[in-house]
């Protein structure tokens, strides 16, 4: 029987940077599967592609949250070169994912019949019966590896930190933390509620980086977080003035930027 | 896309000494708040009381009702003008000057000088054409006189009038900040509440802990004990009302205990923290958002892992408490956002050791974070 001597010789890698979920792993699949062989453990997804061109497994069980590449990512470069099986603790998102495109998956922490299952299915699998098509594996690992990066970064990259070098230490301002900025011909004064900074970057620079729904360029050289205004004075000539929550500090508004303020 | 790092010219951070930067220029300067102390009904009172004089003294003026009446109005006004003008400049005064005299006095000054001014105008500068005037040098004297005695009366009557209007002012503002302070308060305390350990951190312990159970291995036994240390501290209801700084090393010694165990190849730390400053009040949970947002953003995302450093000093001579968490790990991306844990804390920590309470966040080298709490018990 050709199907038996196949089975005989089935590898697998397992991809998990957390060393005693592997061992777990490993231990578990020796209870359920005893003739796997399991002939390489990564603790990233770099090191689970490097292991998987060394060995050439026919199955990887893929952690999804790991640092440096992430298990999408990583199974990204094995397509369809083996049978995957994710492996993932509590990630909504990913589990439905898998589900629709009839990827196997187990969520930690799961139990030897869990295990069953899965190993009865890339049993069959390895035999031919009930592969998943490639392209919905690539849409599902496409879509998947976009959510994830929106997860980590957010919807819109604004800038959330500051750095700037003072003599030889480096700070960081939190964006959020910033009152205003205000510019002259070459620096950029910083001011947040804990203190204050004069930076050398451009105050244009900032403008485009800021999230346009927290700070409003209300001057060429002014930028505000619209949270902290307490009232607008309207002066002569189309132009106004910003007054600031708790502070003495007043930004001039030009006309070309009155128009934030209109709706207020 | 992301902003090379920037360098400060000038830097003030949390706890700083102030005037070691400079200050923008505020625009409301002496000249707007002068302008703005020329109140319409000071000026009408001013005009009033001028032409009430004007009129008392009709009748032992030989001079006509108008002119006498330009005189006092020009008087009048020139007081109110140096009243104001005193109340902002000089812009400094000795401290052993109030400025409230200042004003007094220049009005006192004010009006006889105004008064001279006037009759030495009606007789074109003539010094002597004055003095040799019996009728003029008596209406200069009674003027003056009048003057003298209702001059600094009205000022020191505007100065309390003034006071007491800024004292009120003061107390509505002052109960505007309280009232919003108590529901601030109350807010930070709901979300407090609210918050709730991660399933995901929790579920993945848990696998690991069985990993231990099913190996049979001797470290199930502390690891378990660390999770219920950690459970008790991070659980709003199992948490104890009144927590210090002792307490929250517990919960943190816990949680890197736990996550050391799921990590053991990329995560060293130390708790290092003199006793004398355990028993300090702490706001729960405060320590703690920095070490788990030094794992999470600092030590998980790297495949090498790194250092957690968790340690504290008291400045003997300004009082101040720093309480800092450092990683080595991959430090933080300009655009990575910590959530609202990082606001909430801070809102969390300002209501529970005033505003002056701050945190600090540098970037050591060669990566990694070092966020400092500083707060004066």
């Amino acid at each position: 029987m050709t199907g038996n001597v196949h089975q005989l010789e089935v590898t697998a890698l397992i991809a998990d940077d957390e060393p005693l979920l592997r061992q777990s792993l490993a231990l578990a699949l020796s209870r359920v599967w005893p003739e796997l062989q399991v002939v390489a453990q990564a603790r990233n997804g770099r090191e689970a592609l490097e292991l998987f061109e060394e060995h050439q497994p026919q199955i990887v069980f893929m952690d999804v949250h790991m640092p440096g590449l992430n298990g999408i990512e990583a199974a990204k470069g094995i397509a369809r070169r083996a049978q995957l099986v994710f492996v993932t603790a509590f990630e909504q998102y990913a589990v439905q994912a898998f589900e629709q495109g009839a990827i196997d998956y187990l969520v930690k922490p799961f139990d030897d019949s869990r295990l069953a299952d899965t190993v009865q299915r890339l049993k069959q699998r390895l035999q031919g019966k009930g592969l998943p098509t490639s392209e919905t594996i690539d849409q599902v690992l496409n879509q998947l590896s976009e959510q994830l990066r929106k997860h980590k970064v957010g919807e819109q990259a604004w800038l959330k930190w500051i750095k700037a070098s003072v003599g030889s230490a480096l700070k960081l301002i939190a964006v959020d933390q910033i009152i205003y900025l205000r510019s002259d011909a070459k620096y950029t004064l910083v001011v947040w509620h804990e203190g204050e900074a004069l930076i050398r970057t451009p105050i244009s620079e900032l403008a485009d980086q800021l999230d346009p729904q927290v700070f409003a360029q209300v001057h060429r050289s002014a930028i505000v977080n619209l949270r902290e205004v307490s009232h607008i004075k309207r002066g002569a000539n189309e132009t106004a003035d910003v007054h600031l929550r708790g502070r003495s500090e007043v930004l001039p508004v030009s006309r070309a930027y009155l128009h934030f303020f209109r709706q207020m | 896309m992301a902003l090379g790092r920037a360098d400060a010219w000038r830097y003030r951070g949390c706890m700083d000494a102030p005037g070691a930067v400079i200050r923008t220029q505020s625009r409301s300067t002496g000249w707007a708040r002068f302008r703005a102390s020329l109140r319409p009904a000071r000026l009408v009172f001013t005009l009033c009381l001028a032409a009430i004089v004007a009129g008392v003294l009709n009748p032992i003026f030989i001079t006509a009702f108008p002119i006498l009446l330009a005189r006092t109005l020009f008087i009048g006004v020139l007081s109110l003008l140096a009243f104001s003008a005193a109340g902002q400049w000089p812009k400094t005064l000795p401290s052993w000057l109030p400025r409230w005299v200042v004003q007094v006095l220049v009005v006192a000054l004010s009006l006889p000088l105004g008064t001279l001014l006037v009759y030495l105008f009606s007789v074109d500068g003539d010094w002597r054409a004055l003095m040799q005037h019996d009728a003029r040098l008596t209406g200069l004297v009674s003027i003056t006189g009048v003057g003298l005695l209702v001059g600094p009366l009205l000022a020191m009557a505007a100065l309390y009038r003034e006071r007491d209007a800024q004292a009120r002012s003061q107390t509505l503002a002052f109960e505007l900040e309280k009232s919003q302070l108590e529901r601030q308060a109350l807010d930070a305390r709901l979300r407090l509440m609210q918050a709730q350990i991660e399933p995901h951190f929790l579920l993945n312990t848990l696998a690991n802990v069985r990993a231990l159970v099913e190996t049979g291995s001797p470290q199930a036994g502390p690891v378990l004990g660390s999770l219920i240390a950690y459970l008790r501290g991070a659980m709003p209801r199992l948490r104890e009302q009144a927590a210090s700084l002792g307490d929250e090393l517990a919960l943190v010694r816990a949680y890197l205990e736990l996550m050391q165990m799921r990590m053991p190849d990329r995560l060293q730390y130390s708790v290092d923290v003199p006793v004398a400053l355990e028993a300090l009040r702490f706001p729960p949970m405060a320590l703690l958002t920095l070490v788990e947002n030094a794992v999470r953003h600092g030590i998980d995302p790297s495949e090498v892992g790194g250092r957690v450093d968790v340690g504290a000093a008291s400045d003997g001579t300004s009082g101040v408490v720093s309480v800092w968490v450092t990683d080595t790990g991959v430090g933080m991306s300009q655009l990575a956002g910590t959530g609202s844990g990082l606001r909430n804390l801070r809102e969390r920590l300002g209501l529970f050791y005033g505003v002056e309470a701050c945190i600090d966040f540098s970037e050591p080298s060669p990566h990694g974070l070092r966020a400092e709490l500083k707060f004066k018990p």
